[in-house]
């Protein structure tokens, strides 16, 4: 089942970007950056649009992708949840929806990368939405 | 932007790391480092994901001998300065670190004593300035281009760890090497557990403060276009003319840095020195061993001493 799936820009009104997760280095491994471009057709739009994505929980996430001096479009990218804007986040369900936009990536990414082996690391460190249905 | 965490060390922690503090500026960062005993100075340098705190059984003994020991907590962990951006992070500007502390506090007749990524960096300083040091103790750690071992080749759970995403979510939300990962490390879980493993987690209590654990992965060279390739090329050439005293010391059940590939290698490398000695310990062998180890480091400087051997 795919959990999580890209989607069209959201209005905005009425919300507020809440901070996820951060990477300074997206192409440390350059498949990574590769599947982003790809599924967000970055070599056309640039910094024009963030990506935008639904989660497990339904809740939607903005990717905001990030150009450094000297690197190749985007070296970094930052998650953040699309919420009401004066309205804390539950902290469970943004882990359990991080925890499924990370999974959907690696699928994306591919061979050698594998879901069942970031499964298995999951449940190695315990993270307990490795081990949630 | 920094973060300081010395306030995060629980009291019931702070009876076990009863040394005083002592701050230095090296390259515009805060670093912590313990300075205690007087006579020939031994350098403790940790690595991955721990601090000083790895060498608290081994510093009292040290110090009884007669040495003065200094244990700097590098940039990004224990209780010095976090930098929360990834390219506040290098190899070389860490060894830069270590370089303007020595010459602070300018030391001299150093025995350095290594493990992980305090290999790659306190090598580097030794080798780039040997007229301040006189021996080395190496354990668990490497200092060749590549590959450090297959181990870190594979995905699972190696490169899946620290991978783009993965590692800000895993080792920084999750906490994963600073807390479960130093634990599968070490031989007797339970004690770790019960006595030493919230030393390690309290000084990294937030994800930001977890920058390096997933930082310094990345600076493992996978091949030969990687960041650090060179600099280990240079450290290997450097170390096969090094003639130091040297002493290596590996865990018996190390499984990430084994000591057949590993500690033979060392020896490969440096061919006059003693060792390597195998002790209880997977990759943290402090922790199993520290008193073991404590002697043999102790035991090696004896016979430096009255062998009169000096670097001057």
């Amino acid at each position: 089942m795919t959990e999580v799936a890209p989607i069209k820009m959201p209005s905005l009104e009425g919300k507020r970007l809440s901070f996820a997760l951060a990477e300074g280095r997206l192409a440390h491994y350059p498949e990574f950056r590769d599947f982003f471009v790809r599924t967000f057709d970055l070599d056309r739009k640039g910094l024009s649009e963030p990506g935008f994505v639904r989660a497990l929980s339904g809740n939607v996430y903005a990717l905001i992708f990030i150009g450094r001096s000297g690197a190749p479009f985007p070296s970094g990218l930052e998650i953040y949840a699309v919420v009401d804007a004066l309205e804390p986040i539950d902290g469970g369900v943004l882990d359990h929806d991080l925890w499924s936009i990370l999974r959907w990536m690696i699928g994306g990414v591919g061979a050698p990368w594998t879901v069942e082996d970031f499964d298995r690391t999951g449940r190695l460190y315990r993270v307990p939405a490795a081990s949630s249905p | 932007m920094t973060i300081q965490s010395e306030s995060a060390l629980p009291a019931a922690l702070r009876d076990r790391w009863p040394y005083a503090p002592r701050y230095a500026n090296v390259n515009g960062w805060r670093m912590h480092y313990v300075d205690e005993g007087e006579g020939d100075p031994v350098l403790l340098l940790h690595g991955n994901p721990t601090w000083g705190f790895l060498y608290r059984d081994i510093i009292g003994p040290l110090v009884s001998s007669g040495r003065r020991v200094i244990v700097p907590d590098m940039i990004g962990f224990g209780l010095s300065e976090k930098p929360t951006r990834e390219q506040a992070h290098c190899l070389d500007g860490h060894t830069a670190n270590l370089t303007a502390l020595m010459r602070q506090l300018d030391l001299k007749r150093i025995t350095l004593v290594c493990h992980d990524w305090g290999g790659p960096t306190g090598l580097s300083f030794a080798m780039s300035n040997p007229a301040r040091v006189r021996a080395l103790t190496i354990m668990s750690t490497w200092a060749w281009p590549m590959p450090p071992a297959e181990f870190h080749t594979r995905i699972f759970p190696w490169r899946m760890m620290h991978a783009p995403l993965i590692g800000p979510y895993l080792l920084g939300n999750h906490r994963a090497l600073a807390g479960r990962g130093v634990y599968l490390s070490v031989v007797d879980r339970e004690r770790f557990a019960r006595t030493a493993q919230a030393a390690y987690e309290a000084v990294l209590p937030d994800p930001a403060t977890r920058l390096l654990t997933w930082v310094w992965p990345r600076w493992i060279p996978l091949d030969e276009n990687a960041r650090a390739f060179e600099r280990f090329k240079w450290l290997e050439q450097e170390l096969s003319s090094s003639k130091l005293p040297t002493l290596i010391i590996w865990g018996r059940e190390d499984e990430v840095f084994d000591a057949a590939t590993f500690a033979s290698r060392f020896k490969q490398l440096l061919p006059h020195a003693e060792g390597p000695h195998l002790v209880t310990g997977r990759h943290f062998l402090q922790e199993d061993s520290a008193p073991e180890i404590a002697r043999l480091i102790t035991s090696f400087l004896d016979r430096l001493d009255g062998d009169g051997a000096s670097n001057d």
